[in-house]
């Protein structure tokens, strides 16, 4: 080896052993970009894309699913609703047969009330009158006893008062 | 006052096998470049997040960029070339910036590197000619669209690597030569107006402070950049007219 002191090659020539070792780094730098730079970022940035591209599809997907279930939730509600609104009108109905029902047997019941009622009075009435009857009976027999002091005969007594009060009814 | 244009400085000669390799500054400048891209590989490819920080977003953009151009350049079933088109972009781009540093000297000044990276296109082509269609189409590819065209296309293929490098090569030498033109212009212009100073005040180049920065903007910025993808875009489209889509290969071949 020699060292070479201010000696410079033609300004327009090739020296092969200079192109060798163009060669040789060209080669090196390939293998150690391609290495250390090309394929790594180009591996990221295609893992990246492939992310975003699977996030935007399930995304895509999810929200077919969230309509799908909102479709059917909101089929459910709707025959929710028809449901209770039928629920509710039988319940009505019912709730006004039975109105009716109660209504009635409360009428028949009042009915029944007052005509015993009624009977009741009118037995009442008769008994009040007969008691008045007696008792009149008895006053007059005590009376005419008292006026005319004799003794009747029992039956005709009463046939005579009873004549008497019904004369008297028929005047007052 | 002498301008030397002249190639890579050489440092070493080895001699092996009664050769004489010489080892020059574009070879110091090759291996800074892949010192230099591995490592920010290295800090730019490990820990990488699915929820990325700013320096992945913007490395992610670009290496996105990188697989968007060579699929709508060369197809989408060509995908697995990006990786070597993103090699060869970033060591054509950060050869031409390493100029800049005035340290090294920018790899692609040397036509040795572009064309290295030329042939490199041209083996692509042919093997992936040669892989898809068979050795027998390929050759009779040369013979058409008529016999007599056949040393018109032999040229063609091989002038096809020859103005991919020197295009590049020429670019950047190029800016580097009239950059280092208009330095020394300055440097005169400099010595004319400001020589009557006393002193040392007399031998300061005033006007090589500023004017050429903007020159490296374009020729090492720009240009550098223009070129790096030049020479990345002519590769992919040479490469994927080679690799058409699977389904348009098998006609072919059969008529082959």
């Amino acid at each position: 080896m020699r060292v070479v002191l201010d000696q410079f090659e033609a300004f327009v020539g090739v020296n092969f052993f200079t192109m060798i070792f163009a060669w040789i780094n060209l080669v090196i730098l390939y293998v150690f970009l391609k290495k250390l730079l090309f394929k790594p970022v180009k591996k990221m940035i295609d893992s990246r894309q492939q992310e975003i591209d699977d996030m935007y599809s399930e995304a895509e997907s999810s929200r077919e699913s969230a309509n799908e279930m909102k479709a059917e939730y909101e089929e459910k509600i709707a025959k929710a609703n028809e449901e209770s609104e039928d629920i509710l009108r039988r319940a009505q109905r019912r709730a006004e047969l039975r109105e009716e029902e109660i209504l009635k047997e409360a009428n028949v019941k009042a009915a029944r009330v007052l005509e015993r009622a009624e009977e009741q009075i009118e037995l009442e009435k008769k008994q009040a009158i007969n008691d008045v009857k007696d008792e009149v009976s008895s006053i007059a027999i005590d009376i005419a006893e008292a006026v005319i002091e004799r003794d009747i005969n029992k039956a005709d007594h009463d046939a005579l008062i009873d004549e008497f009060i019904d004369k008297l009814g028929e005047s007052v | 006052m002498d301008i030397n244009v002249s190639g890579a400085k050489i440092f070493f000669e080895i001699d092996i096998f009664g050769l004489t390799i010489k080892i020059t500054q574009t070879a110091v400048s090759l291996l800074a470049v892949t010192i230099l891209l591995i490592t920010a590989a290295y800090f730019l490819g490990k820990n990488l997040k699915k929820r990325p920080g700013k320096l992945q977003v913007i490395t992610e953009k670009l290496v996105t960029m990188l697989y968007n151009m060579v699929e709508d350049t060369m197809g989408k079933h060509n995908a697995k070339f990006a990786p070597y088109i993103g090699t060869l972009f970033l060591s054509s781009i950060i050869g031409t910036l390493l100029g800049m540093t005035q340290i090294f000297r920018s790899t692609t000044a040397d036509l040795s590197v572009t064309l290295a990276w030329a042939l490199v296109t041209s083996v692509m082509v042919w093997y992936s000619n040669i892989k898809n269609f068979g050795f027998k189409a390929w050759l009779k590819g040369f013979t058409e669209p008529i016999v007599v065209m056949t040393p018109m296309n032999i040229v063609s293929e091989i002038a096809q690597p020859i103005s991919l490098a020197f295009r590049h090569f020429g670019n950047v030498a190029g800016g580097g030569v009239l950059t280092s033109l208009v330095y020394a212009a300055l440097s005169m212009i400099s010595s004319i107006v400001f020589g009557w100073l006393p002193g040392l005040l007399g031998e300061i180049p005033f006007f090589t402070a500023g004017i050429p920065a903007f020159l490296s903007i374009y020729f090492d910025l720009f240009s550098g950049f223009v070129q790096a993808l030049v020479f990345s875009l002519l590769t992919m489209v040479y490469v994927g007219s080679a690799n058409p889509p699977p389904e348009d290969i098998a006609p072919e071949s059969n008529n082959a």
